[in-house]
């Protein structure tokens, strides 16, 4: 499970974190510098629960610096499996005639805000991991779409863009935005809510899409069907 | 050898008796198939496996730099050997494995190479096996069996024996063990290579076992054994691929693999056999550069030749291709198995025009290649006559800190007179082969 961690935009004090039935864990962090931890719960049981809390400082700088990183360079501008244009995502990159803009910032400034003219906020259409082609055949979906959405279409410019999960003020779950590598500093851009990211937003963890944000993971042995549910609260103090 | 030809029957039964086979899944059924065993030996001359080794122990060594360096510094790549599209948007390349360092620095331990020999005596390297390439215990097994058979045939033809392969393995899985036990990590009973995993488990003396068995622990992986104690493990040589390895990490679909044991490898806690992420290496696009790998991390010039490949990436190489469309065979990097592989004069018209656009379209996506002319070998048929069919070799090239070339190797054959494809799975069969100490 990823938990948030100091980044330039952010710094993070008082992480509690709780978990039932099981008192080992372990910290790591992945390639995207993501902090997370694991463990395992050998007992027998049929609910586990995990409980995280701290203090965020948020907008301490409001965009994070690149650093000169080109395994990090090239792997964002790479298309991934839920990225990967098709005939739909290609027309509509061709509709919005994004070389009429200058630079990385203001196509994605024009994507984050016609983006929601064409793709409707509709949760529970779209699937857990759906790719951008997928979703936008549909119409609509949930933030991860937008996000996938916008990505695919920044790759097809050649322009860096990563995949973050967060937190936002007065959200109950979790939220997805992307940020986009622009003259040396990765900008955030949240096309669900067609909003620059400010100082409401915590990070949680950032990836090449969906698929390596997940923000809980887990398999268990044993025949029985499972339920997960997520709650996040956000205050400001 | 005709000892051999004649014990034939013999040593096919024995084979079914100690359950040489392989599994297939057809029609969403597991079965059992036997692989056959055909008497009539591949042979190699002293000086050929010399020749043969030389450049086997040059690519190898070539690819193992190529690994360290694609997941640390990306040297090639800056230096502009290698286009970036086909490192990032490559199947095989893995973002997670960016920045580890196997133990010992060693990615490929166990590589299987292909070969085949042509009509002009020349042998060339059809791909590279990094990842879980099987295939040693068939010669190993039916070497131990003809022996019972023939015992005086290998000595008297003066055939180097092959039967240290277990030994060599052994080596490797100590060599890079970081402290523990050795295990064989197998998906289980309906894996189709489950017979070898069992055997090589048995001839090395690791553990053989399924991933339900082993745990990731506070950074460290155990073994459980019948009394539920843990065990440390050090090694493992996981016959599992990539993808399934880690739920956690890889496909999170994944029931046969075992939770955050990448978390354990990333730590320098546990050695993984072959390393993940080697699929880099051995990918149909990469497979073009890997004599320009040799000139740039060795500074030699290759030993062994690739088949002649064309990169429409590269405008010349897409003239060439578009020129002599009819004589190439083209294939498409992302698949594997024998899918996607199309021969320029096998289209019609229509087909060929639409194939070519798709070509112009996505140029990074195929790789094009002379059709080589094999030089086929004699196999015995149901009726007891010679008769030439198609064949290749896989070569197993150890590494443990020193390369080494197993002086035997895995010759496969088609059965169907018109097939160029050997594989088992396809109803191919296997020969001996034989390496000669002088």
């Amino acid at each position: 499970m990823f938990f948030p961690e100091d980044t330039a935009r952010q710094s993070v004090e008082d992480v509690q974190i709780e978990i039932s039935n099981c008192d080992k864990y372990c910290i790591t962090y992945d390639n995207f510098k993501n902090k997370k931890f694991y463990g395992l719960i050998e007992k027998p049981h049929n609910r586990f629960d995990v409980n995280i809390s701290g203090i965020a400082t948020s907008g301490i700088d409001i965009y994070e610096k690149y650093t000169n990183n080109p395994f990090e360079f090239s792997l964002l501008k790479a298309q991934t499996e839920l990225t990967m244009p098709g005939e739909l995502m290609t027309e509509y990159h061709k509709k919005l005639e994004l070389d009429t803009f200058s630079g990385p910032y203001y196509k994605a400034l024009y994507i984050m805000n016609t983006l929601p003219d064409t793709f409707k906020y509709t949760p529970g259409v779209t699937e857990v991991h759906e790719s951008a082609e997928n979703a936008l055949a549909l119409g609509q979906g949930v933030c991860q779409d937008f996000a996938h959405i916008m990505i695919s279409l920044l790759r097809m410019e050649g322009i860096p863009a990563r995949y973050v999960v967060g937190m936002m003020l007065g959200e109950g779950s979790s939220h997805a935005w992307v940020e986009v590598l622009c003259n040396g500093y990765w900008y955030g851009f949240d096309p669900t809510n067609r909003k620059l990211v400010n100082d409401e937003y915590i990070r949680v963890s950032c990836g090449r899409d969906s698929n390596d944000c997940s923000v809980i993971k887990g398999s268990f042995y044993g025949i029985v069907t499972q339920k997960q549910s997520e709650t996040v609260t956000v205050e400001e103090i | 050898m005709n000892q051999i030809i004649k014990k034939s029957e013999t040593i096919n039964k024995l084979l079914s008796r100690y359950g040489v086979k392989f599994g297939i899944y057809k029609n969403g059924t597991f079965k059992e198939q036997l692989f056959p065993f055909d008497p009539i030996p591949r042979v190699i001359k002293h000086d050929e496996f010399l020749f043969l080794e030389k450049g086997l122990t040059q690519r190898v060594d070539a690819l193992n730099c190529f690994l360290l360096d694609i997941y640390s510094n990306k040297q090639i790549v800056k230096d502009g050997i290698i286009p970036e599209e086909f490192i990032y948007s490559a199947k095989g390349f893995l973002p997670p494995c960016d920045g580890v360092v196997p133990p010992k620095k060693i990615y490929s331990h166990i590589s299987g190479i292909d070969l085949v020999q042509s009509k002009d005596d020349n042998w060339y390297i059809l791909e590279d096996n990094l990842r879980v390439p099987s295939g040693a215990s068939y010669p190993m097994i039916s070497r131990e069996l003809q022996r019972r058979s023939a015992p005086d045939a290998f000595s008297s033809n003066s055939v180097i024996d092959n039967r240290n392969y277990a030994d060599l393995l052994k080596e490797v899985m100590d060599y890079v063990n970081t402290g523990g036990i050795n295990v064989i990590l197998s998906p289980g009973r309906y894996n189709a290579a489950f017979f070898e995993h069992s055997y090589l488990a048995e001839m090395t003396g690791a553990v053989l076992t399924t991933g339900k068995d082993i745990v990731c622990e506070n950074d460290n992986l155990y073994y459980i054994d019948y009394n539920g104690k843990k065990q440390r493990v050090g090694a493992v040589y996981r016959r599992i691929s990539d993808e399934y390895l880690d739920p956690m990490t890889f496909n999170e679909e994944s029931v046969i693999g075992i939770p955050h044991i990448f978390e354990a490898y990333k730590k320098g806690n546990v050695a993984l056999l072959n390393a993940p992420g080697n699929g880099i290496a051995d990918d149909k696009g990469i497979y073009y550069f890997v004599p320009k790998m040799i000139k740039y991390y060795l500074g030699e010039d290759a030993v062994l030749m690739n088949a002649p490949t064309y990169l429409p990436f590269y405008e010349e190489d897409m003239n060439y291709v578009l020129s002599n469309f009819d004589k190439l065979v083209i294939k498409d990097v992302a698949e594997a198995g024998g899918y996607g592989v199309i021969f320029g004069n096998s289209l019609t018209k229509e087909k060929k025009a639409e194939f070519i656009d798709l070509l112009k379209s996505q140029p990074r996506r195929f790789i094009a290649q002379e059709v080589i002319d094999f030089y086929d070998l004699d196999i015995l048929d149901e009726k007891g006559n010679q008769v030439p069919r198609k064949a290749d070799l896989r070569a197993f090239v150890l590494s443990n800190g020193k390369t080494k070339v197993w002086p035997s190797g895995l010759t496969r054959f088609s059965r169907d007179p018109d097939s160029f494809i050997v594989n088992s799975s396809q109803g191919g069969g296997f020969k001996d082969t034989w390496v000669l100490s002088r």
